[in-house]
């Protein structure tokens, strides 16, 4: 059902033979999933997101919150074909299963660099967590999705970053100043203190002239401090996920055996550094 | 040399990253604003207050936060071994009772020799970009180094100046994210990836 590619590559030129087009397709890069939406389709969406339940936002969050970035639940109450004219334009698309331009179209945008996680284009939300899973499921194609992390808008102080920070927290331009908690992006409480214990072991080193901590990227407490410094334009608080680890060298179908595995390797990771 | 670590914000992170630090015998300086000033969230005078909800997810192995505190154990965290010793029942969760959560965190940090804390806001007025100042105290070179751990809710004043280190355009105020998935769990009907036709 999802194809892959940018929105603006994929229309089938007017002259051109599908024989290219498909080449064409084929060649692009997968830093996008389309799913494509038939006219029924949409509408049982559309009608489950304008019905779904939301959050109560604090009063202070209300003030400013909507001013740069409105929630996609507001927005489609603006009017039926609000969302196929705004982020799910189905404009520059040709669905390969039916040659035609669908309805509406979502779109998946690679979130990391492991090409592992994906975010939805234009879906920031207020809508319960509980909610986003059962609305966002009509998706075609979302069905059975694993949500890594629901969507949020609330007030959230952070830098970038993916282009302020080294991977111990540290900030490039000025080495003896560190930064720590949800303010780098990490988002949670065991998250947050995490990296202050990357931090706090790090700032010894240095003062002590050892050599920095980079803890290895297979591990839970590495690849958060490696995904919050790996340059990214879109960059975006994260919480501790196994979409951030490295893959396994093989396949495995069963989640709890393949997620049973990748912590045995994290924790082996980590004893053999201490 | 004379070693000295000022942390900014007594909240979860500054905590951990303090005991870890003093425990190798630094001294560090622990400026936190409450209880002369709190953020909308905070209300409580304890370090490391816990703002919303009382659980710090699963403990289970095969859950990604369960993993990362099972690391943070190895590592000896200081707020996890609290944690735990102020759990309440909740399944395969880690829950805590908030109060004594909080309380046990203060109490530790409060009693630790190489940790002086300073219930005071800093507005950050003179951080910079640039060759970090070396002070010479008594013919004995500090080394100032700074740890900013003042949250999701960073006092307005520091936010103003953190904005001015790193760029106006480079600190965010609002997170308004839309989710993630992995990508494994997409349905890929394979007719139709990278395959068109
Ligand atoms: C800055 C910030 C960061 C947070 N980070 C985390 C985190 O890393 N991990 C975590 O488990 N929880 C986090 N939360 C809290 C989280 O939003 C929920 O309160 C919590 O997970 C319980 O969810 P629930 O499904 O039981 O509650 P629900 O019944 O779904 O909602 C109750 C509360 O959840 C919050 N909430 C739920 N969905 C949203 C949303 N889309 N946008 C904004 N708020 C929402 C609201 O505070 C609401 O009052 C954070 C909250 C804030 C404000
Ligand atoms: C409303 C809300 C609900 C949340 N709910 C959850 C949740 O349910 N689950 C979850 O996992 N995460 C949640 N989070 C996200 C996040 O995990 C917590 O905010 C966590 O406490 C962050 O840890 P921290 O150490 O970075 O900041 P904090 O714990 O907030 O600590 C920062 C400290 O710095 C102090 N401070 C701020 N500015 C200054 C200054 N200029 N000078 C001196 N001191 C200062 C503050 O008073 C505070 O004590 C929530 C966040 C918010 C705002």
């Amino acid at each position: 059902m999802p194809f892959t590619g940018n929105r603006y590559d994929q229309e089938r030129g007017k002259e051109e033979e599908i024989e290219d087009w498909e080449k064409r397709l084929g060649s692009q890069e997968a830093s996008y999933i389309n799913l494509p939406m038939n006219k029924e389709e949409y509408e049982t969406f559309y009608k489950e997101l304008v019905s779904a339940e939301v959050v109560t936002l604090h009063e202070f969050e209300k003030r400013e919150i909507f001013e740069g970035c409105m929630p996609i639940e507001i927005m489609a109450k603006r009017g039926e074909d609000t969302l196929r004219f705004g982020p799910l334009k189905p404009v520059g698309f040709t669905d390969p299963r039916t040659t035609r331009r669908p309805y509406a179209v979502v779109q998946l945008r690679q979130d990391d660099v492991n090409g592992t996680i994906y975010n939805l284009v234009g879906f920031q939300t207020n809508l319960k967590y509980g909610e986003q899973k059962r609305v966002f499921s009509h998706i075609p194609g979302l069905a059975n999705a694993e949500f890594v992390k629901y969507g949020v808008m609330h007030r959230n102080t952070y830098i970038n970053s993916s282009e302020l920070l080294d991977n111990t927290y540290c900030l490039k331009k000025n080495p003896n100043i560190y930064f720590a908690g949800q303010i780098t992006g990490v988002e949670g409480y065991v998250e947050s203190i995490s990296s202050g214990m990357v931090v706090g072991l790090n700032v010894v080193n240095k003062l002590q002239g050892k050599e920095k901590i980079e803890f290895p990227k297979n591990t839970m407490i590495g690849a958060l401090a490696n995904y919050i410094a790996t340059p990214n334009e879109k960059f975006q608080p994260m919480n501790a996920n196994f979409g951030i680890l490295p893959e396994l060298g093989e396949r495995i179908k069963d989640k709890k055996v393949k997620y049973g595995k990748l912590a045995d390797r994290a924790i082996e990771a980590l004893n053999a550094i201490k | 040399m004379n070693q000295e670590v000022t942390i900014i914000g007594g909240g979860l992170a500054g905590c951990e990253a303090a005991y870890q630090i003093a425990k190798q015998g630094i001294k560090v300086k622990l400026y936190e604003m409450k209880p002369t000033k709190f953020s909308e969230a905070h209300s409580n005078e304890n370090l490391a207050e816990i703002v919303c909800s009382n659980s710090f997810k699963s403990n289970l192995h095969t859950n990604a936060c369960g993993l990362l505190k099972e690391e943070l154990r190895l590592l000896d965290s200081l707020l996890i071994k609290c944690a735990d010793e102020t759990s309440v029942p909740a399944g395969q969760a880690l829950a805590v009772d908030r109060e004594e959560f909080a309380k046990l965190v203060t109490k530790k940090i409060k009693e630790n020799p190489n940790i002086e804390i300073i219930n005071q806001e800093y507005t950050g007025e003179g951080l910079c970009i640039g060759n970090s100042e070396e002070r010479i105290v008594n013919g004995e070179k500090y080394e100032n180094i700074m740890i900013v751990a003042t949250g999701p809710l960073t006092s307005d004043t520091l936010a103003k100046n953190i904005s001015r280190l790193t760029g106006e355009d480079r600190l965010y105020f609002y997170d308004a994210a839309a989710p993630i998935v992995s990508k494994e769990s997409i349905d890929m009907n394979i007719a139709f990836y990278r395959k068109p036709l």
